[in-house]
Protein backbone atom coordinates (compact mmCIF):
# COMPACT_ATOMS: atom_id res chain seq x y z
CA UNK A 1 0.00 0.00 0.00
CA UNK A 2 1.24 3.42 -0.85
CA UNK A 3 -0.94 5.73 1.13
CA UNK A 4 -0.76 9.44 1.63
CA UNK A 5 -1.21 9.96 5.33
CA UNK A 6 -2.83 13.34 4.98
CA UNK A 7 -4.68 14.20 8.17
CA UNK A 8 -6.81 16.95 9.51
CA UNK A 9 -3.80 17.92 11.57
CA UNK A 10 -1.68 18.39 8.48
CA UNK A 11 -4.45 20.45 6.93
CA UNK A 12 -4.58 22.63 10.01
CA UNK A 13 -0.85 23.14 9.87
CA UNK A 14 -0.98 24.09 6.21
CA UNK A 15 -3.76 26.56 6.88
CA UNK A 16 -1.79 28.03 9.73
CA UNK A 17 1.18 28.44 7.40
CA UNK A 18 -0.93 30.59 5.11
CA UNK A 19 -2.03 32.74 8.03
CA UNK A 20 1.50 33.06 9.32
CA UNK A 21 2.39 35.67 6.72
CA UNK A 22 5.80 36.81 5.57
CA UNK A 23 7.61 36.98 8.94
CA UNK A 24 10.69 34.79 8.98
CA UNK A 25 11.51 32.32 11.71
CA UNK A 26 15.15 33.34 11.93
CA UNK A 27 14.16 36.94 12.68
CA UNK A 28 11.81 36.16 15.55
CA UNK A 29 12.64 36.68 19.21
CA UNK A 30 12.60 33.25 20.78
CA UNK A 31 14.29 33.46 24.19
CA UNK A 32 11.05 33.28 26.15
CA UNK A 33 7.62 31.79 25.59
CA UNK A 34 5.71 32.63 23.52
CA UNK A 35 8.18 33.38 20.72
CA UNK A 36 7.34 36.03 18.15
CA UNK A 37 5.33 35.30 15.02
CA UNK A 38 5.49 33.33 12.81
CA UNK A 39 5.92 30.78 15.60
CA UNK A 40 2.71 29.17 16.82
CA UNK A 41 2.01 26.85 19.71
CA UNK A 42 2.07 23.28 18.43
CA UNK A 43 -0.76 22.16 20.72
CA UNK A 44 -2.96 24.85 19.17
CA UNK A 45 -2.27 23.43 15.72
CA UNK A 46 -2.54 19.69 16.31
CA UNK A 47 -3.98 17.46 19.05
CA UNK A 48 -0.99 17.15 21.36
CA UNK A 49 -0.57 17.98 25.07
CA UNK A 50 0.53 21.56 25.85
CA UNK A 51 3.59 20.24 27.67
CA UNK A 52 5.44 17.17 26.41
CA UNK A 53 7.48 15.40 29.11
CA UNK A 54 11.11 15.30 28.03
CA UNK A 55 10.61 18.09 25.49
CA UNK A 56 8.59 20.93 27.01
CA UNK A 57 6.17 23.37 25.43
CA UNK A 58 6.67 23.45 21.66
CA UNK A 59 6.32 26.22 19.11
CA UNK A 60 6.92 26.08 15.36
CA UNK A 61 6.59 28.20 12.26
CA UNK A 62 4.16 25.98 10.27
CA UNK A 63 5.84 27.04 7.03
CA UNK A 64 8.97 25.15 8.10
CA UNK A 65 7.34 21.75 8.62
CA UNK A 66 8.25 18.99 8.92
CA UNK A 67 11.87 19.87 9.72
CA UNK A 68 11.32 22.90 11.94
CA UNK A 69 13.00 24.34 13.97
CA UNK A 70 10.65 23.63 16.86
CA UNK A 71 11.40 25.82 19.87
CA UNK A 72 10.96 24.11 23.28
CA UNK A 73 10.36 25.92 26.59
CA UNK A 74 10.30 24.90 30.23
CA UNK A 75 7.37 25.59 32.56
CA UNK A 76 8.81 29.04 33.35
CA UNK A 77 8.76 29.98 29.68
CA UNK A 78 12.54 29.80 29.21
CA UNK A 79 13.96 28.36 26.00
CA UNK A 80 15.66 25.01 26.59
CA UNK A 81 16.13 23.49 23.14
CA UNK A 82 15.73 23.79 19.39
CA UNK A 83 14.46 20.62 17.72
CA UNK A 84 14.51 19.52 14.09
CA UNK A 85 12.31 16.62 13.00
CA UNK A 86 13.64 14.82 9.92
CA UNK A 87 11.45 12.10 8.34
CA UNK A 88 13.26 8.81 7.91
CA UNK A 89 12.16 8.74 4.27
CA UNK A 90 14.00 12.02 3.71
CA UNK A 91 17.29 10.56 4.82
CA UNK A 92 18.50 9.53 1.41
CA UNK A 93 20.83 10.63 -1.38
CA UNK A 94 18.24 12.81 -3.08
CA UNK A 95 16.98 14.85 -0.13
CA UNK A 96 18.61 17.53 1.94
CA UNK A 97 17.67 20.31 4.33
CA UNK A 98 19.72 23.45 3.77
CA UNK A 99 19.93 26.59 5.87
CA UNK A 100 17.53 25.59 8.61
CA UNK A 101 16.98 28.48 10.99
CA UNK A 102 18.83 28.25 14.31
CA UNK A 103 17.60 31.23 16.35
CA UNK A 104 18.12 29.74 19.80
CA UNK A 105 21.68 30.88 20.45
CA UNK A 106 24.47 28.89 22.05
CA UNK A 107 24.23 25.11 21.97
CA UNK A 108 25.47 23.14 24.98
CA UNK A 109 25.01 19.64 23.58
CA UNK A 110 22.99 17.66 21.03
CA UNK A 111 20.67 14.63 21.26
CA UNK A 112 19.54 12.62 18.24
CA UNK A 113 16.89 9.93 18.62
CA UNK A 114 14.13 8.12 16.74
CA UNK A 115 10.48 9.08 17.13
CA UNK A 116 7.63 6.87 15.89
CA UNK A 117 5.56 9.90 14.90
CA UNK A 118 2.91 12.16 16.34
CA UNK A 119 0.19 14.47 15.04
CA UNK A 120 1.79 17.05 12.79
CA UNK A 121 4.76 14.84 11.87
CA UNK A 122 3.05 11.46 11.57
CA UNK A 123 5.84 9.82 9.63
CA UNK A 124 8.54 8.13 11.72
CA UNK A 125 11.40 10.58 12.04
CA UNK A 126 14.54 11.58 13.92
CA UNK A 127 14.54 14.27 16.58
CA UNK A 128 17.71 16.34 16.43
CA UNK A 129 17.76 18.32 19.67
CA UNK A 130 20.08 21.29 20.17
CA UNK A 131 20.06 21.84 23.91
CA UNK A 132 20.66 25.41 25.04
CA UNK A 133 21.00 24.32 28.67
CA UNK A 134 23.43 21.94 30.38
CA UNK A 135 22.60 18.24 30.63
CA UNK A 136 21.70 18.64 34.29
CA UNK A 137 19.05 21.20 33.40
CA UNK A 138 17.18 18.86 31.09
CA UNK A 139 15.16 18.03 34.18
CA UNK A 140 13.40 21.37 33.69
CA UNK A 141 11.29 19.66 31.02
CA UNK A 142 11.27 16.13 32.42
CA UNK A 143 7.70 16.34 33.70
CA UNK B 1 -18.17 19.48 23.41
CA UNK B 2 -14.69 18.70 22.20
CA UNK B 3 -14.39 16.68 19.01
CA UNK B 4 -13.13 13.58 20.72
CA UNK B 5 -15.99 13.72 23.23
CA UNK B 6 -18.45 13.89 20.37
CA UNK B 7 -16.80 10.97 18.64
CA UNK B 8 -16.67 8.97 21.84
CA UNK B 9 -20.34 9.50 22.48
CA UNK B 10 -21.12 8.75 18.86
CA UNK B 11 -19.12 5.54 18.90
CA UNK B 12 -20.90 4.26 21.95
CA UNK B 13 -24.30 5.28 20.69
CA UNK B 14 -23.69 3.51 17.41
CA UNK B 15 -23.02 0.23 19.15
CA UNK B 16 -25.54 0.32 21.99
CA UNK B 17 -28.72 -0.45 20.02
CA UNK B 18 -27.22 -3.73 18.94
CA UNK B 19 -27.09 -5.33 22.39
CA UNK B 20 -29.14 -5.39 25.58
CA UNK B 21 -27.97 -2.91 28.21
CA UNK B 22 -27.77 -5.64 30.85
CA UNK B 23 -24.92 -7.24 28.94
CA UNK B 24 -22.72 -4.22 29.59
CA UNK B 25 -22.39 -4.73 33.33
CA UNK B 26 -18.91 -5.71 34.48
CA UNK B 27 -17.81 -6.50 30.99
CA UNK B 28 -15.34 -3.75 30.18
CA UNK B 29 -11.94 -4.87 28.92
CA UNK B 30 -9.11 -2.33 29.13
CA UNK B 31 -6.59 -1.56 26.37
CA UNK B 32 -3.77 0.88 27.06
CA UNK B 33 -2.33 3.24 24.47
CA UNK B 34 1.30 3.37 25.50
CA UNK B 35 4.76 4.37 24.40
CA UNK B 36 8.31 4.93 25.47
CA UNK B 37 8.94 8.31 27.09
CA UNK B 38 10.98 9.46 24.09
CA UNK B 39 8.32 8.38 21.60
CA UNK B 40 10.58 5.90 19.85
CA UNK B 41 8.02 3.08 20.19
CA UNK B 42 4.25 3.17 20.59
CA UNK B 43 1.76 0.34 21.03
CA UNK B 44 -1.63 -0.93 22.14
CA UNK B 45 -1.54 -3.17 25.20
CA UNK B 46 -2.84 -5.77 24.79
CA UNK B 47 -2.45 -5.59 21.03
CA UNK B 48 -4.55 -8.71 20.56
CA UNK B 49 -7.57 -9.56 22.68
CA UNK B 50 -10.45 -12.05 22.75
CA UNK B 51 -13.86 -10.88 23.98
CA UNK B 52 -17.40 -12.21 23.94
CA UNK B 53 -20.24 -10.60 21.98
CA UNK B 54 -21.71 -7.78 24.05
CA UNK B 55 -18.49 -6.94 25.84
CA UNK B 56 -17.08 -3.43 25.85
CA UNK B 57 -13.51 -2.36 25.16
CA UNK B 58 -12.11 0.79 26.71
CA UNK B 59 -8.99 2.38 25.25
CA UNK B 60 -7.14 4.81 27.52
CA UNK B 61 -4.17 6.95 26.51
CA UNK B 62 -1.49 6.32 29.14
CA UNK B 63 1.23 7.92 27.00
CA UNK B 64 2.08 11.26 28.61
CA UNK B 65 3.86 12.65 25.57
CA UNK B 66 1.62 11.72 22.66
CA UNK B 67 -1.93 11.51 21.40
CA UNK B 68 -3.43 8.37 19.91
CA UNK B 69 -6.54 7.06 18.21
CA UNK B 70 -8.33 3.70 18.03
CA UNK B 71 -9.62 3.63 14.47
CA UNK B 72 -11.22 0.65 12.70
CA UNK B 73 -9.87 -0.50 9.39
CA UNK B 74 -12.77 0.43 7.13
CA UNK B 75 -13.35 2.57 4.04
CA UNK B 76 -15.24 5.06 6.19
CA UNK B 77 -11.97 5.83 7.97
CA UNK B 78 -9.74 7.60 5.44
CA UNK B 79 -10.46 4.95 2.78
CA UNK B 80 -8.64 2.18 4.59
CA UNK B 81 -9.29 -1.45 3.60
CA UNK B 82 -12.16 -3.15 5.44
CA UNK B 83 -10.90 -5.40 8.22
CA UNK B 84 -13.98 -5.57 10.40
CA UNK B 85 -17.05 -7.80 9.98
CA UNK B 86 -19.71 -6.82 7.47
CA UNK B 87 -22.38 -4.83 9.28
CA UNK B 88 -20.09 -3.71 12.10
CA UNK B 89 -19.73 0.00 12.89
CA UNK B 90 -16.46 1.62 11.75
CA UNK B 91 -15.42 3.06 15.10
CA UNK B 92 -12.98 5.97 15.41
CA UNK B 93 -12.05 7.52 18.73
CA UNK B 94 -10.64 10.73 17.30
CA UNK B 95 -7.45 11.97 18.95
CA UNK B 96 -7.19 11.04 22.64
CA UNK B 97 -4.89 13.20 24.74
CA UNK B 98 -3.16 11.69 27.80
CA UNK B 99 -5.77 10.38 30.24
CA UNK B 100 -8.63 10.35 27.73
CA UNK B 101 -10.65 7.18 27.11
CA UNK B 102 -12.92 5.78 24.43
CA UNK B 103 -15.32 2.84 24.59
CA UNK B 104 -16.93 0.59 22.01
CA UNK B 105 -19.28 -2.33 22.62
CA UNK B 106 -18.93 -5.20 20.18
CA UNK B 107 -22.05 -7.16 19.30
CA UNK B 108 -21.11 -8.90 16.07
CA UNK B 109 -18.70 -11.87 16.18
CA UNK B 110 -15.64 -11.68 14.00
CA UNK B 111 -12.19 -10.13 13.67
CA UNK B 112 -11.75 -6.37 14.11
CA UNK B 113 -8.46 -4.79 13.07
CA UNK B 114 -7.75 -1.20 14.05
CA UNK B 115 -4.93 1.34 14.02
CA UNK B 116 -3.71 4.58 15.52
CA UNK B 117 -3.96 7.34 12.91
CA UNK B 118 -0.63 9.11 13.60
CA UNK B 119 1.22 5.86 14.29
CA UNK B 120 -0.02 3.39 11.71
CA UNK B 121 3.25 3.60 9.83
CA UNK B 122 5.06 2.89 13.09
CA UNK B 123 3.09 -0.37 13.36
CA UNK B 124 0.69 0.72 16.11
CA UNK B 125 -2.20 -1.59 15.24
CA UNK B 126 -4.39 -3.98 17.18
CA UNK B 127 -6.74 -6.90 16.68
CA UNK B 128 -9.92 -7.84 18.50
CA UNK B 129 -11.53 -11.25 18.14
CA UNK B 130 -15.19 -11.36 19.16
CA UNK B 131 -16.35 -14.95 19.58
CA UNK B 132 -18.64 -17.05 21.73
CA UNK B 133 -17.05 -19.78 23.80
CA UNK B 134 -16.62 -22.85 21.64
CA UNK B 135 -17.36 -20.97 18.47
CA UNK B 136 -15.35 -21.94 15.38
CA UNK B 137 -12.18 -19.95 14.86
CA UNK B 138 -12.53 -17.01 12.49
CA UNK B 139 -9.88 -16.64 9.82
CA UNK B 140 -7.12 -14.07 9.60
CA UNK B 141 -7.64 -11.41 6.96
CA UNK B 142 -5.55 -12.05 3.86
CA UNK B 143 -2.50 -9.84 3.37
CA UNK B 144 -1.75 -7.60 0.45
CA UNK B 145 -3.96 -4.66 1.41
CA UNK B 146 -1.53 -3.01 3.83
CA UNK B 147 2.19 -2.39 4.02
CA UNK B 148 4.21 -5.34 5.35
CA UNK B 149 5.33 -3.44 8.45
CA UNK B 150 1.69 -2.78 9.32
CA UNK B 151 0.60 -6.39 8.68
CA UNK B 152 3.43 -7.59 10.93
CA UNK B 153 1.77 -5.83 13.86
CA UNK B 154 -1.33 -8.03 13.91
CA UNK B 155 -1.36 -10.99 16.24
CA UNK B 156 -2.49 -14.22 14.58
CA UNK B 157 -6.11 -15.06 15.38
CA UNK B 158 -5.07 -18.51 16.59
CA UNK B 159 -2.71 -16.96 19.17
CA UNK B 160 -5.43 -14.63 20.43
CA UNK B 161 -7.88 -17.52 20.77
CA UNK B 162 -5.29 -19.61 22.57
CA UNK B 163 -4.05 -16.95 24.99
CA UNK B 164 -6.98 -14.56 25.35
CA UNK B 165 -4.78 -11.47 25.33
CA UNK B 166 -1.35 -10.70 23.89
CA UNK B 167 0.77 -8.01 25.52
CA UNK B 168 3.60 -5.85 24.25
CA UNK B 169 7.07 -6.85 25.38
CA UNK B 170 9.86 -4.30 25.34
CA UNK B 171 13.09 -5.60 23.78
Amino acid sequence: MTRLFATAAATALAAAALVAGPALAQDAAVETSPPDAPYQKVSDLVPLPDFLPGIGELFVDPATLPAGPFMAYDRDGQLVSTIYMIPISAMNADTGFDNLAAPGGNVDHVDIYFNAGHPGVAEPHEHIVLWHVPVADETRVAE
Amino acid sequence: MRRRDFLRAGGIAAALPLIPRTALANSVVEIAMAGRPDGSRVWFDPFGVLIRPGQTLRWTNLDKANSHTATAYAPENDDHPRRIPEGAAAFDSGYLLPGDSFEVTFALPGVYDYYCIPHERAGMVGRIVVAEAGQGAPADYPGGDLDPEVLAGFAPVADILAQGALYHEEP
